[in-house]
């Protein structure tokens, strides 16, 4: 039974005047992977930071519509945005651990939301690093620098500080873009497997990526929500012309 | 030969005899103090304080002056620079009255040192009521030195990723949270090479203690913020120019400025080399 746990009612998002999202509508479907495609410039990025509000750090940025995450609008009146960002966990297009140990790394979270009893953070620390695929890598060096592993270990790193909160959801805006083939495909097996505790919303500019890793896929361009199904059918007979030149690889 | 060729030739010519001449002139400079001064320095030359008129004994007194001096001042100079310098890279909304604050902040950083000396003698001196003294020395010290301090710090706090940022508000951290956090530790190295910098500038300086606290002569080290003190600056000023024995005190007088001149150098050269090390650690 699909259960909606993001959705999207007619969200505009501004930069000064410029309109960067038109009336984005849909739903994102819990312990799915959702995909967002579509050509640079598309607002697909823009769109994954308004569901964890990273968009309220740019001063010009503004947003019209609702957004509810579990039923609620996460951008009426009074919304807890510490708490909010504790449920929506996000992981970013370069590998950004913090220049500090890998367990400190992944503690970072829980430490912000008053963990302190060691016990607790060690087992918190090794699941999420089990969790990510990282563990069997670096339990022996859990004390050394975060930023002297690989790309691709420091992309695991980074989503085992993300899971580390205990999200609900898992936002990941072109993951594996600055990773080499093999990275990405560790990564891409990685997050099939989180799909089954966390609801994965994925931007990618990597059409087969899509089509590999999620449930559903929603095409993007220049603003507009273009079609938005589940990614077999996107991919095979789309509705819309222009998801298929942009599939079949005509612009973008 | 043409003469795009000739050109070229004259200026590459040109510019290395400047650098050639300036390199001399700083080799110069340390040879002379070098050769004057070594024949006095000894470990009784540092632990020993001034003797009759300055004629004999050491320079301990000014020495210990100078390191109480800049102690004080870092002590006030730091907290209110890096505090300043923050405000500028993290809170600081880009507008008029920002602009102003810059401004007027780069404009401290031109002014003469011995109009800071004026400043510090009439605010803490007079106004303050500290009469001269280690404390209204340290101050003016102080002044002189936060423009640069607030310059370092800000540069150390936007040379942070913005990567850092993303990731520590993404997991729900509040502003003061990601800086005491993420941006505070990750700059901390650029910051501590900037004070290191400031630390040499300070110990330098002679116009701004020399109305505000340096004393011509001290029996003792300070043993109070409201005592006057003995500086290494002034005190080569005074064994130079207003010493009652000028000749006989000149051996001593190079000794001090072999001193200061180290302390000054080992002090910069560290710095300039811990900054290089970072940045070659950051590029990694």
């Amino acid at each position: 039974m699909e259960k909606i746990l993001v959705s999207s009612r007619g969200v505009n998002l501004y930069y000064d005047s410029a309109r960067v999202l038109k009336d984005i509508t849909f739903d994102v479907m819990e312990k799915q992977v959702t995909a967002l495609i579509g050509p640079s410039g598309c607002g697909k990025s823009s769109f994954l930071r308004c569901i964890n509000r990273m968009n309220d750090f740019i001063p010009s940025a503004r947003v019209e519509g609702e957004i509810l995450v579990g039923g609620s609008n996460i951008y009426a009146g009074g919304v807890d945005v510490i708490a909010l960002r504790r449920n929506v966990g996000m992981v970013f297009q370069k590998p950004n651990p913090f220049p500090m140990s890998i367990y400190d790394n992944v503690a970072y979270g829980p430490r912000l939301h008053g963990v302190k009893q060691k016990d607790r953070l060690d087992e918190t620390v090794k699941q999420s690093l089990v969790g990510a695929a990282l563990w069997d890598e670096v339990k022996d060096k859990l004390k050394t620098p975060g930023t002297g592993l690989s790309g691709g270990q420091q992309q695991r790193l980074c989503i085992a500080r993300a899971i580390a909160t205990e999200p609900e959801i898992l936002l990941m805006d072109e993951p594996t873009s600055a990773l080499d083939p093999m990275a990405t495909a560790r990564i891409e097996e990685l997050v099939r497997e989180l799909k089954k505790r966390y609801t994965v919303v994925i931007v990618t500019h990597n059409m087969q990526q899509a089509a590999r890793i999620s449930d559903r896929t929603a095409f993007f361009l220049m603003g507009d929500l273009v079609e938005y199904d589940a990614t077999p059918k996107m991919f095979t007979s789309p509705e819309d012309k222009r998801t298929e030149d942009y599939i079949t690889g005509r612009f973008g | 030969m043409d003469g795009r060729r000739f050109a070229d030739m004259m200026m590459t010519v040109l510019s290395w005899a400047a650098a050639l001449l300036l390199t001399g002139m700083v080799v110069a400079i340390i040879g002379f103090v070098v050769v004057r001064g070594y024949s006095v320095l000894s470990l009784d030359f540092l632990i020993e304080p001034p003797r009759d008129s300055m004629t004999r004994g050491g320079i301990m007194t000014p020495l210990v002056g100078t390191l109480q001096l800049v102690g004080v001042a870092m002590f006030f100079a730091i907290p209110v620079g890096v505090a300043t310098g923050l405000y500028f890279a993290e809170y600081a909304r880009d507008d008029m009255f920002t602009s102003i604050l810059r401004l007027a902040i780069r404009s401290l950083a031109g002014v003469p040192s011995v109009v800071f000396g004026l400043f510090g003698l009439s605010l803490f001196v007079i106004l303050l009521g500290f009469g001269p003294s280690l404390l209204a020395a340290a101050l003016t010290l102080a002044c002189l030195t936060l423009p640069l301090m607030v310059t370092a710090s800000e540069q150390a706090f936007l040379a942070v990723p913005k990567d850092y940022r993303d990731a520590s508000y993404a997991l729900g951290a509040s502003k003061w949270q990601t800086i005491r956090k993420v941006v505070l530790p990750a700059a901390a190295p650029t910051v501590i090479t900037g004070i290191i910098l400031s630390v040499g500038r300070v110990a330098g300086e002679t116009a701004p203690i020399m109305f505000t606290g340096a004393a011509f002569f001290a029996p003792h080290i300070a043993r109070s913020l409201f005592s006057e003190v003995m500086a290494l600056p002034y005190h080569i000023y005074v064994l130079a120019t207003a010493g009652t024995f000028i000749e006989e005190t000149r051996p001593i007088q190079y000794g001090t400025v072999l001193v200061l001149l180290l302390l000054v150098l080992g002090i910069c050269s560290g710095g300039i080399y811990m900054r290089s090390r970072l940045r070659r650690l950051m590029r990694r």
